[in-house]
């Protein structure tokens, strides 16, 4: 308990905590104890009689060296050239995407942690005492963080652009985090001041979402501009300038190592130093209000006006059978959309199989030619390729235990509760992306490609069934815990990435057959049409 | 009984976003008091609980706690506090082990006292298996159990039971019961908010029944039963909270199950 290394470090300076008048033996019991609850955090229920620690692979180390993999990404734009300027915003925005963003979604849960409240605040120690070491806490995560994530990369940079580059980039990664940890309390000091807990644990949530689509599309992203980057580009300064975070810090290398005292990156390196302290100090001004608003996680959220959803309605009716499928269905879509951990999951993989369609066209194209898209359409199989990591995903639920309802129901028919929620997720989220891309390649590569997502509409139907029977097989969805979702059986995962690949095939060599396409999509139909009644029966 | 003024509240308010919660509320409470502490839902029972624990700030009016203004008396009373929270909230990633050393430490207590003494009581709790595991394995009783351990484990001078009893067996909530006997008659004043009234009526010396952010009754049973000239507890409750339809809405709910055309 109290061997953390951490705290070994943090006890050199228990003096200066003592001269903030913090209670350091206080701050140092909450501290070890939150940090033991860290290394707990991920496996919640896995955990019964026996305590299986695994401190080498815990979850959070391999969190880390995954940001230390991200971190390699910057290595080019700290080596190529000395337009500090240009490179060193590139490198500060994604430092600070990377920070925020990780900051905001992997600890949200401790920032607003609302246990804290009933059991540390009715303790004897001071309010302030109980925020340093908040403060600390946070301060720690984001040293190892930052640690994983830039210690490859300060190095290198370091022994290329030598000392005066190192000693500045240290000190401006410090003001950075620093800056980073305060933006990220104000960020909820804000939304927490006009909105109520249930809207902040959504938007964090969405920002979870967005991080993790947004880290590959990023890498993609910037992958593909390397090739247009011209290192001798010249910055036209502008005055909207002055509010890009980025461009303070890297001013102050361009002031300070090249010698370059422009007013504006002067400006920039000033800054660079002073908002971020203006910002520590804001912080410590609004902290009792944060804390006082923090009540707000436990208050109940007022109710939402039901939104008048006819088409919806109609739509849950057409697609089932009976009455009681068609509720199942209406839960089950309800389910797909307002369950945190679900979109948690699966989100992600939806948003990256939106756009890897359209990232892998403009990657394929070859400058100073017309583009051919004949065969883009099959891009559009990334759609079908994210259908195992759903369909899997419909298994859990964070209420799994809810799930004795259904076995108390009087319904003959055991099969529909699954018929309905596979049917949800098809018309809830496989049709609409499918559509979407089917719009936007229609529009580009003309409307002879309706045909091909009729395929593949199809096809992911069937799709859809055959993950179900192959990874699911069983009676009630959204009945088990998501702790065991880590074990999803690879081998079956493999099987179904490969069976994506052969339908695919199967239908570029179909379409090359005269007519053969509209053949196929009547044989997809009638396949469809008998695989569900026999894996799905209605039984009445 | 000694007459040492544990608690005195004078003229306490408090409003959230506009709508007065406790309304000048005034309140002694004396050495060896089980005081039941009832109302209906937000009538700002917990919120009373919350500002002498320290939990709220922005109240007016003075509550002294041991003789002293809580508000320039730093933290230091809470030691002599100890508290089972409403909504039971606990660090439930924690052993049972982890989470009473925290909390103890906490309280200033040296770890090898709060081992020995944990061990013990979970015995005497029939938990003594319990000692090293995680929280979040535990029934609602045994967490409940845990969280009044929690809370007394340091051998405080004023306690604030929020609902201790839920989801505890009848033989725990005997025992827990006979113990606040014990604890009082040694002279510890325990401040008791349920909505159980038979539980109240029975351990409370003292009952104080607020309505509406106002203290509307505060005495014995007895007292309040000679006031009101009525039967029990739970009828002296619904008379002066003014809820006497009770009847009417059950018969209504049932005429609503069955579809019939309401009689209203």
């Amino acid at each position: 308990m109290n061997d953390f290394i951490t705290l070994k470090i943090l006890d050199r300076f228990a003096g200066l905590f003592r001269l903030l008048s913090v209670d350091y033996r206080a701050m140092r019991l909450i501290l070890s104890f939150k940090l033991t609850m860290d290394k707990r955090r991920v496996p919640t229920i896995m955990q019964g009689d026996k305590q299986k620690e695994n401190p080498m692979l815990s979850a959070f180390v391999k969190s880390l060296l995954l940001y230390a993999f991200y971190g390699l990404f910057l290595i080019p734009f700290l080596v190529i050239g000395d337009n500090y300027l240009f490179q060193m915003s590139i490198v500060f925005a994604i430092i600070m995407f990377i920070l925020m963003t990780s900051m905001i979604s992997d600890f949200s849960a401790v920032l607003l942690d609302v246990r804290d409240k009933a059991i540390l605040d009715t303790k004897p120690v001071t309010a302030r005492t109980i925020s340093v070491a908040k403060f600390v806490h946070v301060v720690i995560y984001m040293t190892q963080l930052t640690g994983a994530f830039l210690l490859i990369p300060f190095l290198i940079g370091s022994a290329v652009n030598g000392v005066r580059f190192s000693i500045l980039f240290f000190f401006t990664i410090i003001f950075v985090s620093l800056f980073i940890i305060v933006l990220t309390a104000l960020f909820y000091m804000f939304i927490l001041r006009f909105f109520d807990g249930e809207r902040l644990r959504d938007i964090i949530n969405y920002i979870q979402i967005f991080l993790s689509v947004g880290i590959i599309v990023g890498y993609q992203v910037l992958v593909r501009t390397f090739e247009f980057v011209d290192y001798s580009f010249t910055l036209d300064f502008y005055w909207w300038h002055y509010l890009l975070p980025p461009m303070w810090f890297s001013g102050s290398f361009e002031w300070l190592l090249l010698g370059n005292s422009e007013t504006y990156i002067v400006i920039f390196s000033l800054l660079a130093l002073f908002i971020p302290i203006f910002s520590i100090v804001l912080y410590i001004y609004l902290v009792p209000t944060f804390e006082r608003n923090l009540q707000k996680l436990l208050a109940n959220s007022k109710a939402k006006k039901p939104k008048r959803a006819r088409v919806q309605q109609w739509i849950a009716r057409i697609a089932t059978a009976s009455v009681e499928e068609e509720s199942m269905f209406r839960f089950a879509s309800k389910m797909l959309r307002n369950e945190r951990d679900f979109k948690l999951k699966v989100y992600p993989s939806l948003g990256l199989s939106l756009v890897f369609p359209f990232i892998m066209i403009f990657s394929m194209r070859v400058p100073d030619q017309t583009p051919n898209y004949t065969y883009s359409y099959l891009f559009a199989y990334f759609v079908v390729l994210m259908i195992p990591t759903v369909v899997h995903m419909l298994k859990y639920s964070n209420k799994y235990k809810g799930a004795w309802l259904y076995r108390i129901l009087p319904v003959q028919d055991q099969m529909l509760f699954y018929r309905a929620t596979l049917k949800a997720f098809l018309i809830q989220i496989f049709l609409p992306i499918t559509l979407l891309i089917g719009v936007i390649f229609s529009v580009i590569a003309g409307f002879d490609q309706v045909i091909h997502f009729i395929v593949i509409t199809l096809t992911g139907w069937l799709f859809t069934i055959v993950c179900y029977r192959l990874l699911n097989n069983q009676r009630y969805p959204f009945a088990s815990n998501f702790s065991f979702a880590q074990s999803a059986n690879s081998a079956y995962m493999f099987l179904t990435m490969f069976l994506v690949g052969f339908l695919a095939f199967l239908h570029f060599l179909i379409q090359l057959i005269p007519y053969g396409i509209y053949g196929f999509v009547i044989i997809l139909i009638v396949i469809n049409i008998f695989t569900w009644k026999k894996i799905l029966p209605k039984k009445v | 009984m000694s007459q040492e003024k544990v608690l005195q509240i004078t003229d306490l308010s408090i409003s959230f976003t506009g709508k007065v919660v406790l309304d000048k509320i005034n309140l002694e409470v004396y050495r060896g008091q089980i005081i039941g502490y009832i109302g209906p839902n937000g009538a700002g029972k917990s919120t009373t609980v919350k500002i002498i624990l320290g939990l709220l700030d922005r109240y007016r009016g003075k509550v002294e706690v041991f003789g002293e203004d809580i508000r320039n008396k730093g933290n230091a009373y809470k030691k002599r506090i100890g508290y089972v929270p409403e909504n039971g909230e606990i660090y439930d990633d924690l052993t049972a082990f982890e989470y009473i050393s925290f909390t103890g430490q906490m309280y200033g207590m040296e770890p090898e006292d709060i081992k020995n003494k944990l061990i013990r009581l979970l015995e005497k709790f029939d938990m003594a298996e319990s000692l090293h595991k995680r929280v979040s394995t535990f029934s609602k009783g045994m967490k409940q159990k845990l969280l009044i351990i929690s809370s007394l484990i340091h051998d405080p001078d004023l306690i604030f039971f929020d609902e201790p009893l839920s989801g505890l067996d009848a033989n725990s909530v005997m025992i827990i019961k006979e113990m606040m006997t014990i604890l009082a008659a040694e002279g510890k004043t325990i401040f008791y908010s349920s909505h159980i009234m038979d539980v109240v009526e029975k351990i409370s010396n003292r009952i104080i029944l607020l309505a509406d952010g106002n203290v509307v009754a505060d005495g014995t049973f007895d007292q309040l039963k000679e006031k009101n000239k009525e039967g029990t507890l739970e009828q002296i409750f619904n008379q002066l909270t003014g809820f006497d339809q009770h009847e009417q809405i059950a018969a209504d709910i049932v005429a609503a199950l069955h579809g019939d055309e309401s009689n209203e």
